[in-house]
């Protein structure tokens, strides 16, 4: 259901902020963070002349000179606005070797704003998000999206695109939730749908998609620095999977945010955890582990509580606390003191920073159901064995008495070996004390020999299941508290003031709420007194389905990052997720059927021009695929896709010698075949060293990552014209539509370039490619041999019955389709 | 760099490439370029343009080639002659040379420090009188054109931070390294090769290689462009360069040109600039699969020539074969090659492994430089040859066992040499103390030295910076001095 707006509901909506604060907040805290906070803001140790320009009181105050650097209403009295005018090179701010200099309307701003009375206002994203009220004029039933959209429009005397063709939306939209292109058959229900509710009935079924939840987690495991090995030298295997496997269940059932939120940070101090929820921990120990020979232990663990608290800064908070790790941030209200009273939280593990071990304790075993019921079977088998060895040698040696297996008559002439493996309980001895009591039976009682041989077998059957079993690291936290100091310059060997647990100041109001572990973390960020998170996560959402987020620095929200195109916007959809409960289907259900959404994305060059990066969206967004949803994408296409979803990460085609040449030979790709081949890019094992070569413009994976970037490269072409699962799609693809029934070339052409596109190519476009099709066949035809060569491609059977001159050309002509501008573009 | 520039400049660039790649010339980008105001100082150019008002001073260098020795060359045993030690060789290291050091746990406690004298005797050589170990004879004979820097010092004692900050300004990884802001800030005059190539090689029977990490090229926050391409020591230099099996050259160039056609269709369409991008990237990727093979192609080199690199420069993947790639990339517009070399991590292996680690490097590093002076190139080429740290002048193992001498990191002296565009040559700068231990003369910190290298380059290190997280970032971070002293 799409959320209308309700033309009365006046009443209960925040207020906007006076125009003086706005006005402060936009115009004049960004010319003072950009050309004075370096000097004049919240860095005490870079402080000049002892004035800070970033708080109201110091900038009204007198400064060690005395003079008073800002007077409400006197510009001219004030000395920073005499110090920007002065001529003297030695007093002009800011002094020339910074580089800033201040342009005249910017000191005409700050003058004004001064002779105004110098009204002082909070960074906008500092304060709490209000549900902004509506503009008046606005129609019952609109989209509240595009009631804010349309207001910027407006002012720029600009409207709306027209809604894309039908087709075209399909496609976007599968692409955007599911990560995959429509099928030909829901392409055809959809374009043949008159229920005026056939959009919105096209978006239920996609959220509802099990494809949903593999789709969303891509950006979430980016976030979360998810990969498949440690890192570093040495870089071991990990098994964090069953971590990755539970975001996408949790994208598929619709966690609520806050909830996600919870479990992720502090499942494990929620009373009576689950397992599910202790899992959920994994994320905060997604870090890499540095086993380099030589590190010291200590210095580790505060890399891996660095990690952490950066981490959980940028995903919820959109701060850049790394800055703060050495000193107070330059720009921004956080200081040092605030980075170690928020690592303070995640100090408490238990983990100790030693080894490269990558499954350090804490961790949770994650049986599948089967393996666990193969090791119930295991484990029984072997309690039988046990037993029957237990009942014997008790019986031999009258054990069940209570004394001592010496007093016993039969042990009378018994080595002291074999008497010291027959005190050892049975299921504890080891190989080699069941080697030489089986030897010792063998002659006298060869049935119970064997039957020793038979325990051990078993145990080391059952030793195996269980190690088979994957261990996820979790958190646990010291029974006692460990205290945290704040690190001079961010160093383990300089531990300065001790600090507690505590929020950052300058994002609580006072009295600031108390804090004694991750749990009341996690709940303060998403409690409704944090300003950030909802506006955090919501831009990135319209990150990932507009192409650029409204605020495009997505991870940073601080005074040095962007303010947001549309603050309405962003305020409205992060008081609608909140009032939602956290409820991410519906805030992305209402993103794309907005008519924002839904425009069409052609571009006159004027408007290229006016708008190049669409921020204004009187268009719709237009931007090549990530490179894994190309993939699959095209997978997809040639029908080789396999929908399981889950499990260990798979190995699918690499170039020889990658991982050979990255570890010095310790690492070897063994490439995994069948389905395996054709799984979703979600499951492709990552190795953090060195990552699939199968992808571009994606996220190291080594740190915390929440805006990729969209680069244009000869690379990436290299890649999708030669890479032989690209080409094994082209060669699949070619396959089914010659094996189909289809009369000739253009129909067979046709749905070649549907699947993919998902239109049919224009008469234009088909001359282009049926004359490059007849070229090809005249090509091959010349080189049969190369023709055999060039569609043994891939390891998927190929059809006997085929002409390989025939699949060769058809192959070159579905790479060509594979390869289009509008293959790789979401448009 | 303002954004808005950044993002105009992105724009005419893309213009450029879109248009160059169906037809448009240079005139047309120079027109382009000037309706866009955006034709500084620097002459149009093929391939990737500067930014405008770069380079900041006239530059005396044009290129770089950095020979990355990692895992940090002993400066005790191949470059800083110390007679005391051979004196204290054995005894332990008074107490006064240590202060607040800190050292990796694989160094032993302070009694077990025993000074190590050198393993291999030194020489003084040229008229310069440049102290250089037996070990380095190559290196040795042509010290009157080097300048070593013995004064460095870093803030990691480990291997990927240590490599990191030397390449990036920062230990954590994610920054731009050098090449990628070289290929930022001063583009690129090819068209046919991306504009920063790193190559890599490991001595053969090293037991413990340093990994290469993709960090130690990255482009960090700057677009990924602009990040290192690493051909590989193996197959194809590129990943997916050739063609698949069975697929003619001239099949692939009617591909494309059906591709490019149906691009311009959807341009003329949809409008979106991109899509002139993709199709001429298209091209691009087409030229380098004729440019990376003609490359590699060593045919008409002479055999004097090979000769010089010595017995592995045919063999793809040693470092003899990558300096002799080096050379022919800078020949061909590329902006910054990065040759990197592994296996210098001598913990216990200075009387055995030292040798093969010198074997293979010494006589290529020295060639590069002979065969670019002799092409006239090093006038305009600056040649880098270091590691990211030193090594502990005390020893790592027992006295007693001489084959598994060793030494540990060492980050608060260390040598490092440049050669070519600009530096004085026959120069020792910096001295350290009479056991290697303490710098006492000129120092010359990471970021100092990077300062250095990209005035060089006719850039001003703090002015060329990338906003990222609100943050004006830069190579230097926040600190770095040009080392004057050793321009020329």
């Amino acid at each position: 259901m799409v959320m209308a707006i309700v033309l009365a509901a006046g009443t209960g909506c925040g207020t906007l902020r006076s125009e003086e604060e706005v006005a402060f907040s936009r115009e004049i805290l960004p010319i003072l963070s950009e050309n004075c906070f370096s000097c004049h803001g919240p860095d005490e140790k870079s402080r000049k002349a002892g004035l800070r320009l970033d708080i109201q009181e110091e900038a009204l105050g007198a400064g060690k000179s005395g003079k008073k650097a800002i007077v409400p209403k006197k510009s001219e009295q004030s000395e920073v606005v005499r110090r920007l005018l002065t001529r003297d090179p030695d007093e002009i701010m800011p002094p020339s070797k910074s580089g800033h200099v201040l342009t005249e309307t910017q000191i005409g701003l700050l003058r004004k704003w001064i002779d105004r009375g110098a009204v002082w206002g909070k960074h906008w994203a500092f304060e709490v998000p209000k549900r902004p009220e509506f503009p008046s004029g606005v129609e019952s039933g609109q989209n509240p999206i595009d009631v804010w959209i349309a207001f910027r429009l407006g002012h720029q005397h600009l409207q709306f695109a027209p809604e894309a063709p039908r087709a075209t939306l399909i496609r976007r939209v599968s692409l955007d939730l599911n990560g995959l292109p429509p099928t030909e058959r829901e392409l055809r229900d959809f374009l043949h749908d008159e229920d005026p509710g056939a959009y919105e009935k096209l978006v239920n079924r996609l959220l509802a998609s099990p494809r949903f939840g593999e789709r969303m987690a891509w950006d979430w495991l980016d976030a979360a620095r998810y990969a498949d090995s440690n890192g570093y030298q040495g870089d071991s295997e990990r098994t964090m999977w069953p971590w990755r496997d539970w975001v996408v269940s949790a994208f598929n059932s619709n966690l609520r945010f806050d909830q996600f939120t919870i479990w992720q940070l502090a499942g494990d101090l929620l009373p009576l955890a689950t397992p599910e929820q202790r899992l959920a921990t994994g994320f905060l120990r997604n870090h890499m582990i540095n086993g380099e020979g030589g590190r010291i232990p200590e210095e580790n663990r505060i890399d891996y509580l660095f990690d952490q608290t950066e981490t959980v800064a940028t995903v919820w908070l959109g701060a850049t606390f790394n800055c703060t790790r050495c000193h107070d941030h330059k720009y921004d209200p956080y200081t040092q003191r605030d980075y170690f009273s928020l690592l303070a939280c995640f100090n408490q593990t238990v983990v100790d920073g030693s080894g490269g071990n990558p499954q350090t304790r804490p961790t949770l075993s994650v049986p599948s159901p089967e393996q666990l019921r193969h090791l119930g079977e295991a484990e029984a088998k072997l309690m039988a064995v046990v037993q029957a060895i237990e009942t014997f040698e008790d019986s031999k040696f009258s054990r069940d008495s209570g004394t001592s297996i010496e007093a016993a008559p039969a042990a009378q002439h018994l080595a002291r070996e074999i008497l010291d493996d027959l005190k050892v309980a049975p299921r504890d001895r080891d190989g080699a004390r069941f080697d030489r009591l089986a030897s010792f039976w063998k002659a006298t009682d060869p049935s119970h020999s064997r039957l020793l041989q038979e325990c051990r077998i078993t145990r080391s059957e059952r030793d195996a299941l269980s190690s088979s079993i994957p261990k996820v690291m979790v958190m646990e936290d010291l029974p006692t508290r460990r205290p945290t100091y704040i690190l001079g310059r961010g160093s383990y060997l300089k531990p300065g003031a001790e600090v507690g647990m505590a929020l950052p100041a300058s994002l609580v109001s006072r009295p600031a709420p108390s804090i004694s572990n991750r749990l009341d973390l996690a709940r303060w960020l998403v409690s409704r007194d944090n300003p950030l998170t909802a506006r955090v996560i919501v831009n990135r959402y319209w990150q990932s389905l507009f192409g650029v987020g409204l605020v495009k620095t997505a991870e940073d929200f601080g005074v040095q990052g962007e303010k947001p195109v549309n603050p309405e916007l962003l305020d409205w959809l992060a008081s609608e997720f909140i009032d939602s409960g956290w409820d991410v289907k519906h805030l992305l259900r209402l993103m794309v059927t907005s008519k924002a959404y839904r425009q069409s994305s052609k571009v006159s060059p004027e408007m290229v021009e006016r708008d190049p990066e669409n921020r204004l969206l009187a268009r719709g967004a237009r931007f090549r695929l990530p490179s894994w949803m190309i993939r699959d994408a095209s997978l997809a296409a040639a029908g080789l896709l396999t929908e399981l979803s889950g499990g260990p990460s798979v190995r699918p085609y690499q170039p020889s010698g990658v991982w050979e040449e990255a570890t010095f030979g310790n690492k070897r790709y063994e490439q995994d075949h069948g389905a395996s081949l054709y799984r979703r890019s979600l499951f492709v094992f990552w190795r953090r060293i060195v990552g699939p070569t199968l992808f571009f413009d994606v996220a190291g994976r080594q740190t915390c990552s929440v805006r990729t970037p969209r680069t244009n490269v000869p690379l990436h072409a290299l890649l999708t014209l030669n890479d032989p699962g690209y080409l094994e799609a082209a060669r699949a693809l070619a396959q089914s539509v010659l094996t189909a029934r289809m009369v000739d070339d253009r129909t067979r052409l046709e749905a070649a370039f549907l699947r993919v596109i998902g239109r049919v190519p224009t008469p234009e476009e088909q001359g282009i490619l049926l004359r490059g099709l007849q070229r090809h066949r005249h090509d091959f035809a010349e080189t049969p041999a190369s023709a055999a060569q060039f569609v043994a491609v891939g390891e998927s059977p190929s059809s006997n019955s085929l002409n390989c001159v025939e699949h060769a050309a058809w192959t070159v002509l579905c790479s060509t389709i594979l390869n289009l501008d509008e293959a790789l573009t979401r448009e | 760099m303002n954004p808005l520039v950044e993002h105009h400049l992105q724009l005419t660039r893309r213009n450029f490439l879109g248009r160059y790649g169906t037809g448009l010339g240079a005139a047309a980008l120079a027109g382009l370029l000037e309706k866009n105001g955006l034709r500084g100082s620097e002459p149009v150019r093929m391939g990737l343009p500067a930014l405008p008002g770069l380079p900041h001073l006239t530059p005396r260098a044009k290129r770089v080639v950095y020979l990355f020795q990692n895992g940090a060359p002993t400066h005790v045993d191949l470059f800083d002659y110390k007679p005391r030690l051979q004196q204290l060789h054995g005894k332990p290291l008074p107490e006064e040379y240590l202060g607040t050091k800190r050292f990796s746990t694989m160094t032993g406690k302070a009694d077990g420090k025993l000074l190590l004298a050198p393993v291999e005797p030194f020489r003084q050589h040229g008229q310069s009188g440049a102290w250089v170990s037996n070990f380095l004879p190559h290196t040795a004979a042509i010290a009157d054109e080097l300048c070593f820097i013995k004064g460095l010092h870093t803030d990691a004692v480990n291997h990927a931070p240590g490599i990191s900050l030397m390449l990036s300004g920062a230990q954590i990884p994610g920054r731009p390294t050098l090449g990628a802001w070289l290929s930022y800030g001063l583009g690129c005059e090819t068209e046919s090769l991306p504009a920063f190539v790193v190559l890599t090689s490991v001595s053969k029977g090293t037991s413990c290689g340093q990994i290469f990490y993709d960090f130690y090229w990255g482009s960090g926050f700057l677009p990924s462009r602009y990040q290192g391409v690493k051909f590989r020591g193996g197959g194809e230099p590129v990943l997916y360069l050739n063609d698949p099996a069975g697929l003619s050259r001239s099949t692939r160039r009617a591909m494309l040109d059906d591709l490019a056609q149906l691009n311009e269709i959807r341009f003329r369409e949809e409008g979106d600039p991109e899509i002139s991008t993709r199709i001429s990237q298209y091209e691009m990727a087409f030229r380098m699969q004729t440019s990376v093979p003609e490359l590699a192609d060593l045919s008409r080199e002479p055999q004097s020539v090979l000769d010089l690199y010595g017995p592995g420069v045919r063999e793809q993947g040693s470092f003899a074969y990558n300096c002799l790639m080096a050379r022919r990339l800078i020949e061909r517009g590329v902006r910054c090659v990065q040759v990197m070399h592994a296996g210098w991590d001598q913990h216990n292996s200075l009387t055995t492994e030292l040798y093969n680690q010198c074997r293979d490097t010494d006589q290529p590093s020295v060639a590069l430089v002979t065969d670019l002076k002799q092409r006239g190139l090093l006038e305009d080429t600056l040649v880098i040859w270091g590691g990211e740290f030193g090594r502990t002048p005390f020893i790592q193992g027992s006295l007693d066992d001489r084959k598994h001498w060793g030494r540990d990191h060492y980050p608060y002296a260390f040598t490092s040499w440049m050669a070519g565009g600009g530096v004085k040559p026959g120069l020792t700068f910096g001295e350290t103390d009479d056991l290697a231990m303490n710098v006492v003369r000129d120092p010359v910190h990471v970021h100092d030295f990077q300062a250095t290298i990209l005035h060089l380059l006719g850039i001003q290190h703090d002015r060329l910076t990338y906003r990222f997280q609100g943050r004006d970032f830069r190579l230097t971070d926040i600190s770095g001095e040009v080392v004057r002293a050793i321009l020329a």
